[in-house]
């Protein structure tokens, strides 16, 4: 089984001093070591951003894809071979801006593969644009005078369409992260990890101190992650109001909502039964197809 | 009044049903022509239908010889007129002496100018129908059994048809329609006037199918061992989806609707990093969505097939009519460069034949290849020979599917890590799929070395080398993509030389052989591979022609432009259409004499 060390690639991390990726590639790492994920079973997806420099720095079965298509990209390899375990990584602009959609599809699917999102609130990579998980009003080099639109509830959105495994992590517990990235891995069907993960360059609200004063962790207050609409009032009731105080605004974090038991969209396909490059080992026999044609 | 150039010497029939968009014309046209295609003759099929589901006009026609046809006519012998707007609309494309069967309470014939030029047969269909206790949707029905009664056609080929058409309902169902028919059948037989042509099934004739563009490229794919079909309904290409997905169960295919066309081409991609098999297909609007992922297929050099099926653009454009406008779009789609190729079958047979072949040209060459297709082939059946799954090969090109990366050693660093983008000397480098002991690596949209890090991409030596090993994958299609096809007179000796692409095909077989009765020596040249270009063989193929002329369906001649930047060869004459319509095989005729006798000037 590949230890931390085996991850590592000849190339440096260009990840700023105090970046939150640090956190969330250890805990991902930790996580696939302690599952003992050999390399051939595992299988990432990256899509652009500064979390998508990480493609560089881990040594895995990895694909670094476009701008908001990593759920596309990843959808399409676990049915072609459903063997393997599947982990997307996504910056909040990948998920939540240009490929929103895919990300609400994804959920609907119920595809058994593992979203892992890392939300800092702010585009780092083109340098400190609002993202669409940008508070309100706050301002950035594209939104001098404030962003207008109301940020995305990810978390509710992912409950809403249908993810059975719905979480949130911070990029400073690592150890709590980690936790959370097997739990998200080892769920049978779509499962949701946004990890808040400060950009200290850009982002100069959501900050490591500012996160660390508002955070709790569900597990701890008796969260019953089975109740659906219960989870869905969750993310309604705190993940948009992020400017009030420590005290009032407490920003819940674990697992949100939790669901066993649904069907995953592999499972409505009896075809699909392993690899599918074995079926193009030898031209197919479509003579019962030809005949239909007379 | 239509007339067809050929005169009386000519075999075929053409038959045309017109009726509102709801009356089941598509399902009577497709019966029609299979009831003759049983029979041993051979059909070519045309559908004309506005972007609607009820209440506009549709019509289908039937052309049906004993000997094989290569595209649709013009001139309409049988029009079968299930409302008063098929006649107005139509009437004219009848011959002199043509058919019109009408049901004289719901079809008015007053619009007809001079009457007497044609066989009207009116014929209850409503009357027929509620006789034999159907509903008024059999109406197609007793017109097919007209149409077979008054050509002389045998019934039986039209029951057999409707009751394995029927088989999975009610046994009354079938019979019922068959009562409808042969209602009709008896008054067609009956027909007021005479008609002068009969139809008769020839005996002993090989088995056909029948097959539309989309169904043969469909069965291709499915030949070929295609994994993952991925698309989003867009006409032409939506039956194709519909093809596949009918088909999914009982291939092994997974075939996925998705959100968009933009999730289409990146989940082939994923699904082709897995190693299966994978499509995506769709019209111009569609593939505009697809180009970003096109353009990580090239640099990531994912095996992939995308079918584009043009229908009249820009923008929504003209969704179920037909043109060759997206040439030079699929030429140049996506930023930056990297090496593709391009097919454009010329009718079903060769859309069969293309599509497998697509399969392994992608895996041999690791990079994008697109079916250039449109709407006339999409669209529209033929009969034909079944394809022979016999020629079909598999050929996976350096691929390591399962194992250990230990058996490609040309594949490897000397500390035994994989190199997925190994620099080569034919510029394929082998593939090790996820699941491959060892084969760690990353597939990148970045630029990227050997292991497929973006880190070292940007140096300059790396990047000059990634770029020229994936062009040079272009010299190796050159030795593998098929050759242009050529038919008629050698250029040599033509009286003229055509050169096309695509569909066009069709309706210049069918008029180089009528000029060719006509004592007129006509050359034609269709480009099968539009990407690499073969400028060698056209260039020499020009070179030999005394006149030339290109015949292409766009407005700003794109294959025209083509080959002067290819080859810096004109033409000396062109034709272009783009009225959405198929080029006939009438107005080819009627303008290659005009040229060659010196009356028409470029």
């Amino acid at each position: 089984m590949p230890a931390l060390s085996d991850f590592e690639t000849p190339n440096t991390p260009t990840w700023c001093p105090g970046c939150g990726n640090f956190g969330m590639s250890r805990a991902l790492r930790t996580a696939y070591s302690e599952l003992g994920l050999p390399f051939e079973k595992l299988a990432v997806v990256w899509g652009i951003g500064c979390h998508g420099n990480g493609a560089d720095f881990t040594r895995c079965q990895g694909f670094h894809a476009l701008h908001g298509r990593a759920l596309p990209i990843a959808t399409g390899l676990h049915l072609s071979n459903p063997d393997l375990t599947v982990v997307v990584e996504m910056g909040d602009g990948d998920a939540f801006g240009i490929g929103l959609g895919h990300f609400a599809h994804s959920c609907r699917r119920n595809l058994d593969i593992t979203s892992i999102t890392h939300d800092n609130q702010v585009y780092g990579l083109t340098t400190g644009q609002a993202s669409p998980t940008t508070e309100q009003y706050a301002h950035s080099p594209s939104t001098p005078t404030g962003v207008l639109e109301q940020p995305v509830n990810t978390v509710g959105l992912a409950i809403a369409e249908g993810a059975t495994f719905v979480a949130r992590g911070f990029s400073d517990d690592v150890e709590h992260l980690t936790g959370l990235v097997k739990e998200a891995i080892t769920h049978r069907g779509f499962a949701v990890l946004d990890v808040f993960q400060p950009c200290v360059t850009w982002n100069k609200l959501n900050t490591h101190a500012w996160f660390r004063d508002r955070i709790y962790k569900l597990e701890e207050s008796g969260w019953d992650p089975t109740d659906r609409a219960a989870a869905m009032a969750l993310t309604m009731t705190t993940f948009s109001e992020l400017t009030c105080s420590p005290e009032e605004c407490r920003i819940p974090t674990g697992v949100i909502y939790r669901e066993t038991g649904r069907p995953t969209y592999a499972d409505g396909l009896p075809q699909l039964t392993g690899p599918l490059w074995k079926q193009a080992l030898t031209p197919r026999d479509i003579s019962k197809a030809l005949a239909e044609q007379s | 009044m239509q007339t067809d150039p050929r005169g009386a010497s000519r075999p075929d029939v053409q038959i045309k049903i017109g009726g509102a968009a709801g009356f089941g014309i598509k399902a009577a046209g497709r019966t029609l022509a299979r009831s003759f295609a049983q029979g041993g003759l051979h059909t070519f099929d045309l559908i004309e239908y506005p972007s609607l589901i009820r209440g506009g006009h549709n019509a289908y026609q039937v052309r049906v010889s004993p000997v094989p046809l290569h595209s649709h006519v013009t001139p309409v012998d049988v029009l079968v007129a299930l409302n008063t707007e098929t006649v107005m609309r139509h009437a004219s494309e009848v011959v002199e002496g043509g058919a019109i069967l009408y049901d004289p309470k719901t079809t008015s014939v007053d619009s007809l100018e001079d009457p007497s030029r044609f066989c009207l047969v009116p014929v209850p269909f409503d009357e027929i129908v509620v006789g034999a206790g159907g509903q008024r949707i059999m109406r197609n029905v007793a017109a097919l059994g007209a149409v077979l009664g008054l050509t002389g056609y045998p019934l039986e080929f039209l029951t057999v048809s409707l009751r394995a058409q029927f088989a999975h309902k009610a046994p009354e169902v079938a019979e019922i329609n068959v009562a409808v028919a042969t209602k009709g059948f008896e008054y067609g037989s009956n027909a007021g006037c005479p008609f002068p042509v009969q139809l008769e099934p020839l005996t002993d004739a090989p088995p056909q199918i029948l097959v539309d563009g989309n169904e043969a490229i469909g069965l291709g794919a499915l030949a070929a061992g295609i994994g993952m079909y991925c698309a989003y309904p867009m006409t032409p290409a939506s039956s194709l989806l519909h093809f596949l997905a009918a088909n999914d169960r009982e291939y092994g295919v997974v075939v996925k609707h998705t959100e968009d066309e933009i999730a289409a081409m990146n989940m082939v991609i994923g699904a082709a990093f897995g190693g299966a098999r994978a499509m995506c297909a769709t019209s111009g609007g569609g593939f505009s969505l697809m180009v970003e992922g096109l353009g990580l297929a090239g640099v990531s050099e994912s095996a992939i097939v995308c079918g584009v099926f043009t229908r009249p653009g820009p923008a929504t454009g003209l969704p179920t009519w037909t043109e060759q406008s997206d040439l030079r779009f699929v030429l140049h789609a996506a930023q930056g460069e990297f090496p593709r190729v391009v097919l454009a079958p010329g009718d079903r047979a060769q859309a069969f034949e293309l599509t497998w072949k697509a399969f392994n040209l992608a895996d041999q060459l690791q990079t994008p290849v697109i079916i250039l297709g449109d709407s006339y082939l999409s669209d529209n059946r033929e009969s034909l020979p079944p394809f022979d799954l016999g020629e079909v090969t598999i050929d996976r090109g350096k691929l390591l599917a399962e194992g250990d990366v230990g058996s490609i050693p040309e594949a490897l660093d000397e500390a035994g890590m994989y190199l997925r983008y190994k620099v080569t000397k034919d510029g394929v480098s082998t593939r090790a799929l996820p699941g491959v002991t060892g084969a760690t690596q990353l597939v990148n949209s970045y630029e990227h070395d050997e292991y497929g890090y973006g880190a070292q991409g940007e140096e300059p030596a790396n990047r000059i080398a990634q770029n020229e090993k994936r062009m040079r994958k272009l010299q190796l299609a050159r030795k593998l993509v098929p050759r242009p096809l050529k038919f008629g007179c050698a250029a040599d000796k033509s009286d003229l030389s055509i050169v096309c692409f695509g569909s066009t095909k069709g309706p210049l077989a069918e008029a180089v052989s009528w000029l060719a009765a006509d004592g007129l020596c006509v050359s034609v040249m269709q480009i099968v591979t539009l990407w690499p270009f073969p400028a060698d063989e056209v260039q020499f193929y020009m070179d030999r022609s005394t006149r030339t002329m290109v015949v292409e369906g766009n407005i700003t001649g794109q294959l025209e432009g083509l080959i002067r930047q290819e080859c810096l060869r004109t033409f000396d004459w062109h034709i272009n259409r783009y009225d959405g319509r198929p080029f006939s095989p009438e107005q080819v005729y009627a303008t290659v004499k005009e040229v060659i006798f010196g009356a028409r000037a470029e």
